[in-house]
């Protein structure tokens, strides 16, 4: 513990005023088990001093200058550091699609892409879709078809939507289905989101 | 309860939610959204044994890496977590441990890799102890005590205690039925999962706490967290104004609310404490499951006689909620004897899950009423239109009921008549099968509290305590508010989930935001109306009672060329302030909301696998305020379902106890590619006890949709899978009965 911080503040006194009881404490040293050995993890390699790099990221058309470390993943460095949270991360494994963004021309799990990778692609977030104050059509779609329920996972299918309209205009019910299915949606909200992805293609028809 | 009017203006139409922009374009602040200057993250460290003492905490390492700044466990944060109520108390550090994924310690570190980082470095010595998985064998008498009071779960009081309801004369009923029968049906734990992590941002200033949290009810948080911490209600805020999703698992203050404000006051900085996605699924709770033994008596008609239910819910660990199951509650019982042992196993906690003693109950008992239709050769639409219930517990009256409707209007829409068929009498390959259950949720009224600002310029400013976890109760609350002050929806502003500025809600949980705090918006909205007609009267020169208020003008009401702008009459009070606390109850009668499902499926007789064709939802949920949001709480409540009933289950090691599947990919939720185009029937009618009408419609739509699909394979199959989920091993190893 940091000392200058522990001397702020008494836990002792803090914890007296908490209703606390005491729980049994038998020692008896059988069953040790140790979580994962602490060799890999020294002060020289890991904490506050790792090492950083400075990396150039283009989103949504601006140029942004980040530290990041090598660990870093895309969504993290979006939402800390470039301040662009409408980038969700709903399970930080590349599983539930909260994190899609566009890069290059391709919806992608920002939550699997190291920020170190991205030097040189351009990247789109929700926050860049619309164009000023007029909505990307797919978001008034969304807005029109309440495509969003608890809208969590909403800026990640709107970018998986806004990636398959890109290549395919004119997608069909099961395009749309098969464009999103990347995304979960837990409030279930599948029809709505479809809908809204259809609509917009109804209108380049 | 406030007069319903019968031509609403703004009531009842498909309407955007208030907040939709914000949520579309990213700009919906979400907890962990929220930045604070210096503020720290936290991760937590959990048990990796069943049932264990903790011998000893060596945190020394974890401290020495660079960047921590506070360590929490049981020894240094002996903090009671009661929220629930109904529990045996418990503290959010425990010793002994009690489940795989009990809470050890907490670090909070400058990033979040760090705090990873030092749990790695944290070395816990444990003791084990024996501990048991299993809720029957749970209560066999040699078993590891789990409580100090036993594997029985303690009831209302301190001791342990089945839930135990009845009514008529069971054994009078079995002996009035020409046929008795009896199976049992099994529902597996199902986690909420939703896609919102659970987060809490925790600061103190000058010893007033302050969590943003992720929560279903802020006023229900801040007293569970002053009640626990031991600070009066004035010295904590709880704000929450956008939620990712709950569904019951963040009703109240959790565990990481508090673990974040002790961190936070150790490190004398902020602290934002998130769970990883595995921490969600094993470090909260799911949906409980259960084994359900029914022994059911019926005439040669198929009416029912009697119906005992003797069954056991898995509760895990601890107890938070009731695990009760009311699957039964849709059908006219006579006669009705129901036990259900909650029993703790060392296994991850079950509670609040959408409708929590619904669907897997639903599920066990309208497919063995499905089931005894076929052998008694009776069409189910026909089984479960005779038992329908038409009184609550046979004799109290409900303030409305459409149930009847549901069904003909559902069964109508499917095409039940044409299509319904024997039980696996389709050949093929895919094989076609139809099934129905009936479902609903209880409605009630309950303690409200709402505050309406007329501004000068004639909008007004809502203040309600609701969240809005995604239901659209914000732009519900709007609507009313617009639709009882006379003032359009697009001069509404709302402010919501903020303990130090809007006033009491009960939570968004139970269904009750509308049937709750709407009547008091309504209520508030009538308040400041009294005053601006008083305000008016004298301008115009007409009693107050002459006049009333619609599209922002106050007129009079014979004569409505007589008007005068709202705004002139606030601007020279300043403004103008409505305030109301409701507590509507229900005297002899009861509520609730109704439904029918029907689903049609085609099943591979080779694979097993098995596609919904088509779905219809049928509800009754009186008046629909916003027709937009509450068709997709419907589509949602049966998407959920069909991830209960096709593939979703927390899987734990039978020896070692810990869970094998906690994330989306492997818990099977559903994805765009299962879920068909559910069509929404709303059987619409003013409720008489209704907030304009409007009985629940959140909870509604989960509960029958796991009965309806189990009953339409059954339908194509002659198979009755009677443990969840129906998987395609399942069906393919099953017999035709």
């Amino acid at each position: 513990m940091n000392d200058e911080k522990g001397s702020k503040f008494s836990r002792r006194s803090f914890l007296k005023g908490l209703g606390s009881s005491a729980i049994g404490t038998a020692v008896v040293s059988t069953g040790l088990v140790k979580t994962d050995p602490a060799e890999a993890y020294s002060p020289e390699t890991s904490g506050a001093a790792r090492a950083q790099k400075a990396l150039n990221l283009k989103v949504n058309g601006k140029h942004y200058k980040v530290e990041v470390e090598h660990r870093n993943t895309l969504a993290e460095v979006l939402r800390d550091q470039v301040g662009l949270t409408g980038t969700k991360i709903g399970c930080d494994r590349g599983e539930c699609g909260a994190c899609t963004v566009i890069i290059d021309g391709r919806n992608m799990y920002s939550c699997s892409q190291l920020a170190v990778w991205m030097e040189g692609k351009e990247i789109l977030t929700i926050e860049g879709l619309a164009k000023g104050d007029k909505l990307d059509p797919l978001q008034e779609a969304f807005i029109e078809h309440d495509g969003p329920q608890c809208g969590f996972c909403t800026s990640g299918q709107i970018m998986s939507g806004k990636a398959l309209l890109m290549k395919n205009p004119k997608p069909n019910e099961a395009q749309a289905r098969r464009g999103l299915s990347g995304n979960l949606c837990r409030c279930g909200n599948y029809n709505r989101e479809v809908a809204a992805v259809l609509a917009v293609a109804a209108k380049a028809r | 309860m406030a007069q319903a009017p019968r031509e609403f203006s703004v009531v009842g139409k498909p309407i955007p939610r208030i907040d939709a922009y914000e949520r579309v374009t990213g700009q919906a602040q979400y907890t962990g959204d929220i930045q604070l200057p210096g503020m720290l993250y936290a991760r937590v460290l959990r048990s990796q044994h069943p049932h264990a003492k903790i011998v000893s905490i060596d945190t020394s390492k974890a401290e020495k890496l660079p960047g921590v700044k506070a360590i929490v466990h049981h020894e240094n944060a002996k903090v009671p977590w009661s929220s629930g109520g109904q529990t045996h108390q418990r503290f959010i550090f425990n010793n002994p441990v009690r489940y795989v994924g009990d809470p050890v310690a907490a670090v909070a570190a400058t990033d979040r890799h760090i705090a990873e980082d030092a749990l790695k470095l944290i070395e816990v010595k444990y003791e084990k102890i024996p501990h048991v998985l299993d809720a029957n064998e749970a209560l066999r008498p040699d078993a590891p005590k789990i409580t100090p009071n036993g594997n029985l779960s303690v009831g209302k009081g301190s001791a342990s205690a089945p839930i135990e309801e009845s009514w008529g004369d069971v054994d009078k009923g079995f002996s009035e039925a020409d046929r008795i029968f009896e199976d049992t049906y099994i529902s597996k734990h199902v986690n909420n999962a939703q896609m919102e992590r659970r987060v809490s941002i925790a600061k103190w200033d000058a010893g007033k706490l302050t969590v943003f949290a992720s929560t279903q009810g802020v006023s229900n948080a801040r007293t569970d967290i002053a009640k626990d911490f031991g600070l009066p209600l004035s010295k904590v805020r709880i704000v929450c104004k956008y939620m990712g999703g709950g569904f019951g698992n963040k009703n109240q203050a959790q565990d990481y609310d508090y673990m974040a404000a002790v961190l936070a006051k150790v490190a004398g900085q902020p602290v934002k404490l998130e769970f990883t996605r595995e921490d969600d699924y094993i470090g909260m709770h799911g949906r409980w499951a259960s084994e359900q033994r029914y022994k059911i008596g019926v005439k040669k008609d198929g009416t029912i006689t009697a119906v005992s239910l003797d069954a056991v819910t898995n509760m895990g660990a601890y107890r938070k909620s009731s695990g009760n199951l009311s699957g039964t509650d849709f059908y006219n019982i006579p006669n009705f004897k129901k036990v259900v042992l909650p029993v703790h196993t060392n296994t991850v906690v079950a509670a609040n899950y959408r409708a929590p003693s619904y669907p897997q109950s639903v599920f066990g008992f309208a497919s063995f009423l499905d089931q005894i239709a076929h052998e008694m050769g009776i069409n189910p639409v026909d089984m479960f239109m005779r038992n329908r219930i038409q009184k609550y517990k046979s004799k109290t009256p409900f303030t409305s009921n459409f149930l009847e409707q549901c069904i003909l209007e559902g069964s109508k829409r499917i095409g039940w008549q044409e299509k319904w068929h024997k039980a696996g009498a389709m050949g093929g390959q895919k094989k076609h099968g139809i099934g129905m259950a009936l479902g609903g949720y209880p409605f009630r009224p309950g303690l409200g509290a709402a505050t309406i600002r007329l501004n000068p310029d004639g909008t007004a400013h809502v203040l309600v305590g609701v969240s809005d976890i995604g239901t659209g109760a914000k732009s519900t609350m709007a609507i009313i508010a617009a639709e009882a002050l006379g003032i359009p929806l697009n001069q509404i502003q709302l402010t919501n989930g903020d303990t130090d500025v809007t006033p009491y809600s009960v939570g968004e949980s139970g269904s009750r935001s509308t049937s709750f705090t709407g009547p008091a918006v309504i209520a508030a909205a009538e308040d400041v109306r009294r005053q601006v007609f008083n305000r008016a009267a004298g301008q115009m020169k007409v009693k107050a009672e002459e006049l009333d208020l619609r599209d922002g003008e106050v007129f009079v009401k014979v004569d409505p060329s007589q008007k005068m702008p709202l705004e002139r009459i606030v601007r020279n009070a300043g403004e103008l302030i409505g305030r109301a606390t409701t507590n509507p109850a229900f005297k002899d009668v009861e509520g609730k909301s109704f439904s029918a499902h029907f689903a049609e499926v085609e099943v591979d007789a080779i694979t097993g696998h098995v596609k919904i064709t088509r779905y219809v939802a049928a509800h009754d949920s009186g008046t629909i305020i916003n027709r937009l949001p509450a068709e997709s709480q419907i589509k949602g409540g049966v998407t959920q379902g069909i991830g209960m009933a096709f593939s979703e289950e927390l899987i734990i090691d039978k020896v070692t106890g810990i869970p094998i599947n906690p994330n989306y990919r492997d818990a099977k939720v559903p994805t765009h590619l299962e879920v068909p185009e559910v069509e929404v029937i709303f059987i619409e009618h003013i409720d008489p006890f209704g907030t304009f009408g409007g009985k629940v419609v959140g909870e509604p739509p989960i509960t029958a949709a796991v009965a309806t699909i189990a009953n339409a394979i059954f339908n194509a199959t002659a198979k009755r899978i009677k443990e969840l989920p129906i998987t395609p091993d399942k069906i393919l190893q099953a017999r035709q009965v």
